[in-house]
């Protein structure tokens, strides 16, 4: 099996910790790809020109990294995933609250790096309004990250991490205590260890 | 069950789409919301953080989102799957819908970009990025939609209401140059009662 990757990418970090956690990392292949030549290193397999993309051991081309968790998670016979279910529907919002932190979080990240002139005060502010909201969201839900590991805690412990390394400036962690331990225990996990990011 | 919705959002569409095809749709009362970044509705707030529609207010009170875990829920809830459960059908499917999703956010960034951020802050090579994950994607749908036939499933969904979103905004883009199969295979998708009955309007 094959990853495009990058080390700072959240959405290629959400991928590796799965792979840690379901025993696929010995399996994976690693190309690793960089802005400057992601298109042409990842289109061939995924036409987005956009990682991660995994090619399974079938030769089949795998994205976005949401599926490609979900399709390790099944091949490897993780718990990741609980089946569709009451409880269930939770855990996928909880996820899809936390990769919706890491999305706003990246658009952030790029509205700062467009041409300052091209800069929409307006814009930084609505996406940091979105960071918020979604902080207030995930810091409510606090106490239910420490059940189960998840894909939510996935999710969750990796849009912190990214907050931490496009915006190491604005430090999450005076207003939302909950949050900040659930982190720190976190990245104490080995395979939240072993993918941190380097510092931007 | 509530869903927030605003009849232009592809994304909402899609749940629409797969809850009329799972015969649910009568078991949804539709909220209309007008969000725009310039006014986003304070509501919605409360429902989902990040701010997003569509959102989905389950049969149990809980809240829903986004547009792919709204339709999971769906689809587990009717007879019939539109998600296989198994196989590597499922796993095609779910990729295909990503792909759509994918589509669908750099479609929805560009028209952003042009109806919302002032002209003098328009950034062409960001412009130029999104349509090159566009055209990328359109590509690779030509291919999957070959498979089609007549399958209803939520690659061909997802597919059908980003498709619909280009002809509703982008129109003068002409996707179907160079995509014959998947033209084809839309025109006689879009016929469904689940697509007439969700066109987009402004």
């Amino acid at each position: 099996m094959k990853l495009h990757w990058s080390p700072t990418s959240p959405y290629v970090r959400k991928v590796m910790i799965a792979a840690h956690e379901v025993g696929a990392v010995d399996q994976l292949e690693f190309a690793e790809t960089f802005p400057q030549s992601v298109i042409e290193d990842v289109g061939p397999d995924n036409p987005l020109g956009m990682i991660p993309a995994l090619v399974t051991d079938d030769g089949e081309p795998l994205y976005d990294s949401s599926v490609i968790i979900a399709w390790l998670n099944d091949r490897f016979g993780g718990s990741l995933i609980p089946a569709p279910g009451p409880e269930a529907w939770a855990v996928y919002r909880r996820h899809a609250l936390a990769h919706g932190l890491i999305d706003a979080t990246n658009a952030r990240f790029h509205e700062r790096r467009r041409p300052p002139e091209l800069q929409w005060a307006q814009q930084d502010a609505k996406l940091k309004r979105r960071i918020d909201l979604a902080m207030d969201g995930l810091d409510r839900e606090a106490a239910a990250l420490d059940g189960p590991f998840t894909v939510a805690q996935i999710a969750a412990g990796v849009a912190l991490g990214y907050l931490d390394l496009r915006f190491p400036d604005e430090d999450w962690r005076p207003n939302r205590p909950a949050l900040a331990a659930w982190h720190a225990a976190i990245s104490q996990r080995p395979s939240f260890a072993a993918t941190a990011p380097p510092s931007a | 069950m509530k869903l927030y919705y605003a009849s232009a959002s592809p994304f909402v569409r899609k749940c629409m789409v797969a809850a009329i095809e799972l015969g649910l749709d009568d078991r949804i009362e539709l909220v209309t919301v007008a969000t725009t970044p310039v006014a986003p509705a304070a509501e919605l707030d409360a429902v989902n953080p990040v701010r997003k529609i569509p959102a989905l207010i389950a049969e149990d009170g809980q809240a829903l989102y986004d547009s792919a875990v709204i339709c999971e829920y769906l689809d587990a809830l009717g007879g019939t799957h539109l998600i296989p459960p198994e196989g590597p059908e499922r796993w095609s499917v779910r990729r295909q819908e990503a792909l759509a999703d994918a589509l669908l956010d750099a479609a929805v960034i560009t028209r952003y970009e042009l109806a919302v951020r002032p002209e003098e802050k328009r950034w062409d090579t960001w412009i130029e990025a999104q349509k090159g994950k566009i055209d990328g994607a359109l590509g690779q749908m030509e291919r999957d939609a070959a498979s089609f036939g007549g399958a209803i499933h939520m690659g061909a969904i997802a597919f059908a209401c980003a498709l619909g979103y280009l002809d509703f905004r982008f129109a003068d883009d002409g996707w179907r140059d160079g995509h014959d199969k998947l033209a084809g295979w839309y025109d006689g998708f879009a016929q469904r009662p689940s697509m007439q009955r969700t066109v987009p309007s402004a």
